[in-house]
């Protein structure tokens, strides 16, 4: 088999009383306020939440961009993140980020190989065979040698995830990542996502605003509450696998999303305040 | 009932005939900015050819084009005129590579390490602001040569735009680029050279544009103080002596030349960035 094995490895995400607080000696803006829960290996897990309620934050903590107030990390039940140990980024947690980050001056291929080849993990000739492959099943067979500035949102959005998961990493951080795509493209490109996930079951840790985006995608929606960032529900997602476009109209799908939009209504109402008052 | 429908004879049907394929391939080379391009330089010749003849007041001593091509015969075929092209274009590509050399690399190293931008950019903004032509009395004193002292005001010309736009772009890169960098398992060398240097390449290649052209207008200045020799002197001279024609026929090359560097700078700007569409 060409395609990255689908051996397990791992990826179970535990989150334990993590908290952040930025410049805790001056004003003391609280962004995460004592977030716990679990992501088990393999799963999808969505985090919705308003705009400010330190998902990205959260993120950038288990990415190593970041550290923690207080409240540790762990991955794969080993120490990841804590108040006094920041983890370097690596190819275990790839991320994916809200405005892409291909590198514009590489051709898709290289952008593509670069990790594995970089990590001395498979030769040149090895790398290219999977990236093919891989390109392949997205869709993009034969763009290799275009750069990213010749392609669509869409096709930039599949190539990264591609790029992310050629280095078959323990965990999958995406961070709003098909947030800037017309409605069309973003089903399409959800829809090879989850193609890709259904193939290779990785555990997925993704950011969004759009509550239909996390029922279709997710196994477990996690919503959070606004600043201070908190959990507030965590709804599951007991949708049987591989899910197409038809589940968005079912009633299960209809039913979950309802739970999720008003448990999410009341913080965006607060948030929207929020920002009222700031502006006041 | 039974309608005939007469065929009309088709009008864009392409002649086979040599002389229509000839008038199609010059149709489809000749853009119409082409033919305005053409229009726009004769009208400007033949304006300043008859411009004295028809009275216009202010250019009485302006020898019209006819006289210039006539009288500049003699200069074009001089190997002075010749060697004064070589050493002015050998002082610009001097000048303009000193400047990217140390341009580069310092702009470079400033915008990585904080502590060296702090320390040394109090420097540069305090001798920026200096013409470079202002350095004329000082470079002529301080270096031993003559041509160092030309070469010196050009690199200056260069230097200052180059050294600012690569830090301007280096120190402008995405995080992002530099966070995937990392997490895709770049070490500190991968990082500078798969990802600082050609995110800064395209401002580079600006600051070099706009370089080169600081640095013909230095080259001139400085010929004309400081040097015996090149295009900016021979100018200079044709002043001096009262020779127009010589000093219409240096400031075209001059233009020529200037024109010539720039599009040298384009083309190795998109080899150098071949991701950016020109």
């Amino acid at each position: 088999m060409t395609a990255v094995s689908a051996s397990p490895k791992g990826g179970a995400l535990s989150i334990r009383n993590v908290a952040k607080i930025y410049d805790p000696d001056g004003a003391g803006v609280v962004a995460l306020d004592d977030i716990s829960f679990d992501v088990g290996a393999g799963e999808f897990c969505v985090i919705v939440g308003p705009s400010g309620c330190g998902k990205t934050t959260l993120l950038n903590a288990v990415a190593g961009f970041d550290t923690v107030t207080s409240g540790e990390i762990l991955l794969d039940g080993a120490l990841l993140s804590s108040p006094a140990r920041r983890p370097a980024p690596g190819a275990d947690r790839i991320v994916v980020f809200q405005n892409g980050s291909l590198f514009p001056w590489k051709t898709v291929l290289w952008n593509v190989i670069c990790g594995p080849v970089q990590q001395g993990r498979m030769t040149r000739a090895n790398a290219i065979r999977h990236a093919r492959d891989l390109l392949g099943r997205v869709g993009l067979a034969g763009i290799e040698d275009q750069y990213p500035g010749e392609l669509s949102g869409g096709m930039k959005r599949r190539v990264e995830i591609v790029r992310a998961l050629i280095n078959e990493p323990r965990i999958l951080l995406l961070d709003e990542p098909f947030r800037a795509l017309d409605a069309l493209t973003k089903s399409v490109v959800q829809e090879y996502l989850l193609e890709l996930y259904d193939l290779v079951p990785k555990t997925v840790f993704f950011i969004t605003h759009d509550v239909e985006e996390a029922v279709f995608l997710a196994d477990k929606v996690i919503v959070m509450t606004t600043r201070p960032g908190r959990v507030l529900k965590i709804i599951d997602v007991d949708i049987a696998r591989p899910r197409s476009v038809h589940v968005l109209t079912s009633d299960r799908f209809l039913q979950i999303e309802n739970d999720v939009r008003t448990a999410i209504h009341g913080e965006a109402q607060k948030a929207f305040e929020a920002g009222e008052r700031e502006f006041a | 009932m039974t309608t005939i429908i007469r065929s009309a004879p088709s009008r864009a049907r392409p002649s086979s005939t040599p002389v229509a394929r000839t008038i199609l391939w010059i149709r489809k080379r000749w853009k119409l900015e082409w033919i305005l391009a053409a229009v726009s330089l004769s009208s400007l010749a033949l304006l300043w050819e008859f411009a004295a003849p028809l009275g216009i007041p202010g250019v009485e001593n302006l020898p019209p084009p006819s006289a210039v091509i006539r009288e500049s015969a003699k200069l074009l075929h001089s190997e002075l005129y010749w060697t004064a092209w070589g050493l002015s274009l050998r002082r610009i590509a001097y000048g303009f590579l000193a400047a990217q050399l140390v341009g580069v690399p310092l702009g470079l190293g400033l915008a990585m390490n904080r502590v060296a931008l702090d320390t040394i950019f109090p420097v540069v903004e305090i001798l920026r602001p200096i013409p470079p032509v202002a350095w004329i009395p000082v470079a002529i004193i301080f270096w031993p040569t003559r041509e160092l002292s030309v070469v010196f005001i050009v690199f200056l010309g260069a230097f200052w735009i180059v050294l600012i736009n690569t830090i301007g772009g280096a120190a402008t890169i995405d995080p992002n680029y530099r966070r995937a960098a990392e997490s895709l398992g770049s070490n500190r060398r991968d990082l500078f050279w798969r990802i600082i240097l050609p995110a800064t390449i395209p401002s580079i290649v600006i600051g070099m544009a706009v370089g080169m052209g600081l640095a013909w207008e230095m080259l001139v200045a400085a010929e004309m103080v400081a040097g015996n020799t090149g295009l900016g002197y021979l100018l200079w001279q044709g002043f001096e002596v009262n020779a127009i024609s010589q000093c219409i026929v240096c400031m075209m090359s001059i233009g020529i030349a200037g024109l010539l560097s720039s599009q040298l700078v384009r083309l190795l700007g998109r080899f150098a960035a071949p991701w950016q569409r020109p």
